[in-house]
Parts: structure tokens; C-alpha cells; sequence
């Protein structure tokens, strides 16, 4: 055995060590779950056929909910350039600038838009002007880091040769950089945006606007088939969300023309759809905010509760994240064993089209649902505790993952698979060797990158009772005990920035 | 030995793209094809590897029938047929030695050939292979970090594993560089001396066509315009092959 696949040997095999230990802290018990499985198929008859008539109440909610995607997106994005300009290294400014920067950003990118939505509700009010403040956060704290990342890696001769000719830093950025990273930045907006309208259809349940409130409201009076008529209308509009995304990123990459007069009747209508669903967004309420109270919130958090740090019990910090960080590795491996053969069926190199669409249709529901409600559901199941978390985040997992697989799976190089099969190698024994090769760096980007959002994600599941630090944070939050949730905050920034820095070094290592 | 009759190929898109191509590879022979493009040797090339179906005529390696073979019958020949590409069709991101000891696949059991449980022997003889093709010293190496030369080597190996008894090379040097492009042709010479192996090259470069082979079939449109040895290869030949292209200069 090389020394190469020896060391490749000990790390899976150290890897699965942490995952059984990760399952068993986690108290994963699948035979209990097989028990109980007739809640979760009587939860889900129930919810067909929907509420037809709830639609006409549901609707006005839904478009709230877009609106605030739609705002949030757009703002966030936008606030990102200056951000991602001042990080960036190439372009001048002062370097302990950067670096509170980029740490400002980072903080941020630690909370998901649950949090910061709740947040956001204590100075701006209830409403959906939260909810879209949020959004903005998240989509911002993303855009930018993204953006900087692309600013560092794309060629810097135009910016220089521009330098050199006495053109202005923005300027010589405006004409020789912007350009480069223009499709990464569109791109990865419209990734966004769409995966904001799933962010925001929870946002409710803090008071924060949109559906979610109303989504919230049916499951508590265990009205399924009204919960059923709310599903289905997400399913169409993240259906929907996804194949104009699919169409703007293929414009975008210069797969697709619209022409000179197309290009800009698409853009106008998006600073229409813009400005619409700005200027009809509902004012905030602040008859509740006061400056006493923005002191009271600011002084806490810069008073951590170093006791809560440093306890060793199961009410913990340290227990807190082990527990939050277990839910979401062993929700992430679970997910990628069913989105592996899922991403397979979906892909139209593998299977006959009709086979491939039905896949894929199947997956983009599994995906439209927040996951908020795999939550409760699973707690009628499997009862409060971890291991609804990790069957939560697995099947949010299934769906996301299962996208980013296909994709792979699309771009996957077939020329070493037609050769060995035209050896007559079996297509089992061609995909073991030419496709999982090819496949395996991707597919563990992918996953790398799932686990870093379910971290974040773990963090929220304490809404519906489904373990991890999320309980306690929400819970301290909505007590106004500003000295706890900066504990919590602190050691959830310290989780993530671990994650990341980890993750890193295993994308640096596999490129 | 490789016997080709009357082998027609019709595709919706383009129309008839072979029309009649008749020709014999004898044991030991290189034969080259040659031809323009849009002749249709790479269609003729995924014919004679199974890639493709053709529409009319027969194949024979060593009398079997090749054209209407299925299933178990047809992995069977191509057992004896290795294959060498213009972009050599190799796995990138793993290294040298699997890429080779993947050729062995076919003949393996499917437990063992998921479980990629190749065995002692067969790494072995692949190792003895990539000394052959001067790679002795980049075994575990990943294939991405080879120069196209070296790929092209690995695809060489690979071929010579299944111990075939033709060799189909579609443009090997094509992607090369021309000095690159002549070792490998030397290389492919030297595994015709030593292994018990026929070649049939489809290439673009008329120069290495006729200095390193034994047989030339020229084509133009589909057809079999010349049938012969290099040194027959006259001005008028080149023309009825090529026309008055630039190509044929």
C-alpha cells in the first residue's frame, strides 16, 4: 500500500470515528424512529389534498415574502462591492482597516437570518422591514466575502496597467477588475437570492414578516392541509425561483443571448421588481425602540457571561457547541448518502430525461420546504432533542446537497468513462473508477461547504426544540439577557470561524 | 487480423458519412489512415471500438463477426482491442498505475472491480508495463501533473495491458508537440516489434503517417480512395486523397 492511500486510509477511518461518536452523542437511534414512523406518514397524508381555499389569505403573505428576498438581495449585494473593495488585498488602503473589515464580516457571516432577524425586530420592530433588514445582513456579510475572495483571484494586470496610467483606484478597479468578476458576482447573487426566499418563509416565526408566521400559526394548530396549501405555493415559487436563476446564470456565463435591446428590457425590469418591492415595503415600527434600551443591548453585549463560558455541564458553552457541531455533521453525512444516488437520478447524462426531470422535480420539493418545518414534524416523531435536529438537517441536506451534486455530475469529463467502456468495463465498475475519482473533490466541496451553513443552520433548530445552542440563544434573546446571548454569540463566531479556517485547509490541500 | 467490408454509416444530421470503406489489417501491420477532415475516420475509428453501430458491411477480428456482436460477445472482442486517444481519456486525479491497472476491469469479478481489488499480479504487470513506456518512476504520480507526452505513454500502457491483438490509435499525436509526437511513434514502433500486435492509426500528420507505417488507406468522403504502401504514395495520390486543399501540402 503507497504511503499516499495509506494516509487517505487513516483519515477516513479517523473521520468515521468522530462520526460514530458524533451519532452516539447525538443520541441517534433509527430503530426508534422506524417505530414511530406512522406519525410522519399521518403528518403528511393529512397535508393532501391541500386547503385550495386558504390560497386567496396565503398569497398576499407570499409576496411579502418575496418582496423582502427580492429587497434584501439587492441592498446587500450592492452594500458588498464597497465592502469587498476595502478587504480586498490588491486594492490600496490601510491593512488594519482590512482586517476589521473582514473580522466585521466574518461576525456577521456566523449568525443565520433567523438570528439576525430576531435581532433586527428589537430595534426596527415586528414586521417585515426586519425580516428585510435581515436579509440584507446575511446577503451582504456572503456578497462580500465571495466578492473579495473573487477580487483576489482574478488577474490584477488591467488594474495595475490602468494604475500606472494615473487612473484613480475606483476607477482603475471600475474598468480593470469589476469586469473580470462581474458573472462570479451575478452569479452568485441570483444563488442568493433564491436561497433567500427560503431564508425569508421563516422569518415569521420571529416576527419578522412574510409567510412564515402564518406557516408558524397553521403548524401549532396542527392544521396540515392549510400547512399543505402554503407548501405547495413555496414549492412554485422556489420552482419558479430556480429556473429564472438557471436562465439570468446562463446570460450571465454568455450561454444564452437576449440581445442588445433584451439585455436592457431584463434589466430595467429588474430595477422595476426592485423598486416595487421596496417602496411597498411596510415602514418600521419603532414605538418600541428607545435609546435606553439600544444602551441596555449594547452594554450586555460587551459583558459576556463568563460563568455560562466556562461551565462544564451540559448547559454549557462547550457542551452547547459540541452538541450544535455534532448535529451537523452527522445531518450532513446522513444527507449526502441519500443525495449522492438522488443527484445520479437527476442527472440526464446517467438516466433517460423523463426519469431525470421527475428526480430533479422531487428534490426542488424536498428543497422548497424551510426547514423549520422538517423540524416540527420530526419532533412529533422523534420527540425534543439532537437527533430531530440531525434528521432535520439531513433532509435539508438531501436537497441542497443533491443540487450541487448534480451540477457536478453535468460537468463531469465523460471522455475516461466512453474509453473504458468501450473496453467493456461494466457501467457500475466505469462509474466506480472514472466518475467517483472525478467526482469525490467536488462532492466534498460541496459538502464542506453544506457543513459550514449547517452549523450556522443547527444554530436555529432550537426554535422547534431540536437541541444545539440555538434554544438557550433564542431563549436569552427574547429575556433581554444581553450578557448571555454575547457568550452564546462569541462561542457560536468562534465555531464557525473554526469551520471555516478548517474547511479551507482541506480546499487548499485537494486543489 | 482486422478485415473490413463494405462498412457504410449514415447519420441524420450530416448524411452518409461512410459509403463503402473496405480494407485488411494484417497481423503485425501499422496501417494508417489517412484522409481531410470530414472524411469520416474518426466515425470509421468508433465503429471499429463499438462506440458507434454501423449501418451496413461486416467486421471481422480474426472471424469473428464484429458488427453484429452484443452483450457478452461483443465485450468479448473488444477485450482484444486497445484504444489510444487524441486526448488520451484518462482518469486526471488519480495516479498513473490505477489509470493502467483500470484496463483490467473487464475481466475482473464485480465485487472485485468495485472494491478495486486488482491483486499482486495484475500490479505487477502493470508496473512492468510503465517501465516498458519509460514511466517507471511515476507510478503513483497523479496523472494531471504528466506533460501531454507522458499521458499519452500512461494511454499506451493502459492499451497494452488488455495484451491486445490490435491496437486502434485515433490521432495520438495530434495534441502533441511535434518532437513529442515522433517518440511516440517510435514507442508505438517498438510495441509492434515487441508485442504480438497489430496498429491502425487514424492520423492527421501525412509526414509520420508515411514514415512510420506499413499500410496506407487514404480516404476522401467517406470512401476508400487508396489502398497501398507508403512508398506508393505519389503527388497524384495525395491529390485524389486530399484535393487541392491545403492539407495536402
Amino acid at each position: 500500500m503507497s504511503r499516499r492511500t495509506s494516509r487517505r486510509c487513516l483519515t477516513l477511518a479517523a473521520f468515521a470515528l468522530v462520526f460514530l461518536w458524533a451519532a452516539w452523542f447525538t443520541g441517534c437511534d433509527l430503530g426508534a424512529m422506524w417505530s414511530r414512523r406512522g406519525h410522519l406518514t399521518d403528518i403528511v397524508s393529512r397535508m393532501v389534498p391541500p386547503d385550495w381555499s386558504f390560497a386567496g389569505k396565503a398569497l398576499p403573505l407570499l409576496w411579502s415574502t418575496v418582496q423582502m428576498s427580492v429587497t434584501g438581495t439587492f441592498l446587500g449585494a450592492a452594500m458588498a462591492i464597497p465592502a469587498a473593495m476595502v478587504c480586498a488585498a490588491p486594492l490600496p488602503g490601510p491593512a488594519v482597516l482590512k482586517k476589521a473589515v473582514r473580522f466585521c464580516i466574518q461576525v456577521l457571516r456566523s449568525f443565520p437570518a433567523l438570528i439576525l432577524a430576531l435581532l433586527a425586530t428589537f430595534f426596527l420592530g415586528i414586521g417585515s422591514f426586519a425580516g428585510t433588514a435581515a436579509i440584507t445582513v446575511y446577503t451582504f456579510a456572503i456578497m462580500a466575502r465571495l466578492t473579495y475572495e473573487d477580487i483576489e483571484s482574478a488577474p490584477q494586470g488591467p488594474y495595475l496597467a490602468l494604475r500606472t496610467m494615473g487612473a484613480s483606484p475606483v476607477r482603475a478597479f471600475a474598468r480593470g477588475i469589476f469586469p473580470e468578476i462581474l458573472p462570479a458576482y451575478l452569479t452568485n447573487g441570483l444563488y442568493l437570492l433564491e436561497g433567500n426566499v427560503r431564508h425569508s418563509s421563516i422569518l415569521g416565526y420571529v416576527g419578522a414578516g412574510g409567510i412564515g408566521l402564518l406557516l408558524n400559526e397553521k403548524v401549532s394548530w396542527r392544521e396540515y392541509d392549510r400547512v399543505g396549501m402554503i407548501l405547495l405555493l413555496l414549492f412554485v415559487i422556489v420552482y419558479g425561483m430556480e429556473h429564472l436563476s438557471a436562465f439570468l446564470t446562463a446570460l450571465v456565463q454568455h450561454e444564452r443571448s437576449l440581445g442588445r435591446n433584451g439585455g436592457r428590457l431584463l434589466a430595467a425590469a429588474a430595477a422595476a421588481l426592485f423598486v416595487v418591492c421596496t417602496l411597498t415595503l411596510p415602514p418600521p415600527d419603532l414605538s418600541r425602540t428607545s435609546l435606553q434600551m439600544v444602551q441596555n443591548l449594547f452594554a450586555g453585549l460587551l459583558q459576556p457571561d463568563w460563568e455560562l463560558f466556562f461551565r462544564p455541564d451540559s448547559s454549557g458553552l462547550a457542551y452547547l457547541l459540541l452538541e450544535t457541531a455534532a448535529i451537523a455533521l452527522v445531518g450532513t453525512c446522513a444527507g449526502a448518502v441519500f443525495a449522492v444516488p438522488l443527484a445520479f437520478l437527476g442527472s440526464s447524462r446517467f438516466f433517460p430525461a423523463p426519469v431525470a426531470w421527475l428526480f430533479r422535480t422531487v428534490v426542488t420539493a424536498i428543497r422548497s420546504v424551510p426547514f423549520l418545518i422538517y423540524g416540527l414534524i420530526f419532533i412529533r416523531v422523534c420527540g425534543p432533542g439532537s437527533f430531530t435536529g440531525v434528521l432535520t438537517l439531513a433532509v435539508c441536506s438531501v436537497g441542497l446537497l443533491c443540487k450541487r451534486f448534480t451540477e457536478a455530475i453535468d460537468a463531469l469529463d465523460l471522455r475516461a468513462y466512453h474509453a473504458l467502456e468501450s473496453m467493456g468495463t461494466g457501467k457500475l465498475a466505469c462509474l466506480r473508477h472514472v466518475a467517483l475519482p472525478q467526482l469525490a473533490p467536488r462532492f466534498f466541496s460541496a459538502w464542506l461547504y453544506r457543513f459550514d451553513v449547517n452549523i450556522r443552520e443547527a444554530s436555529v433548530l432550537g426554535l422547534a426544540g431540536a437541541g444545539g445552542i440555538g434554544a438557550p440563544l433564542i431563549l436569552a434573546m427574547n429575556q433581554y439577557a444581553w450578557h448571555e446571548v454575547s457568550t452564546l454569540a462569541l462561542g457560536m463566531i468562534a465555531l464557525s470561524w473554526l469551520v471555516d479556517v478548517i474547511s479551507g485547509r482541506c480546499r487548499r490541500r485537494m486543489a | 487480423m482486422l478485415q473490413v467490408s463494405h462498412i457504410r454509416k449514415q447519420f441524420q444530421r450530416t448524411g452518409e458519412v461512410l459509403r463503402d470503406i473496405s480494407f485488411t489489417l494484417e497481423d503485425g501491420e501499422f496501417l494508417s489512415v489517412i484522409g481531410p477532415s470530414g472524411a469520416g475516420k474518426t466515425t470509421l475509428f468508433r465503429i471499429l471500438n463499438g462506440a458507434e453501430p454501423c449501418d451496413g458491411g461486416q467486421i471481422l477480428y480474426d472471424g469473428t463477426h464484429f458488427e453484429s456482436a452484443r452483450g457478452r460477445e461483443k465485450r468479448a472482442v473488444q477485450r482484444r482491442i486497445g484504444t489510444i486517444y487524441q486526448d488520451f481519456c484518462l482518469v486526471e486525479n488519480v495516479s498513473v498505475l490505477q489509470n493502467v491497472l483500470n484496463a483490467c476491469l473487464p475481466e475482473m469479478s464485480l465485487a472485485a472491480s468495485l472494491l478495486g481489488a486488482f491483486g499482486r499480479e495484475r500490479t505487477a504487470r502493470a508496473a512492468e508495463i510503465l517501465q516498458e513506456v519509460g514511466l517507471a518512476d511515476k507510478l503513483e504520480e497523479p496523472v494531471k501533473n504528466l506533460s501531454g507526452g507522458q499521458k499519452q505513454r500512461v494511454a499506451i500502457a493502459r492499451a497494452l495491458m488488455r495484451s491486445p491483438s490490435i491496437l486502434l490509435a485515433d490521432e495520438p499525436v495530434a495534441s502533441l508537440d511535434p518532437v513529442t509526437g515522433r517518440q511516440i511513434l517510435c514507442l508505438l514502433q517498438e510495441v509492434r516489434r515487441t508485442h504480438p500486435v497489430s496498429i491502425l492509426m487514424n492520423s492527421h500528420n501525412l509526414e509520420l503517417s508515411l514514415a512510420f507505417s506499413t499500410h496506407i488507406v487514404g480516404m476522401n468522403q467517406g470512401r476508400v480512395v487508396f489502398d497501398g504502401a507508403p512508398g506508393d504514395v505519389t503527388e497524384a495520390v495525395l491529390r485524389e486523397i486530399y484535393g487541392e486543399t491545403e492539407e495536402a501540402v
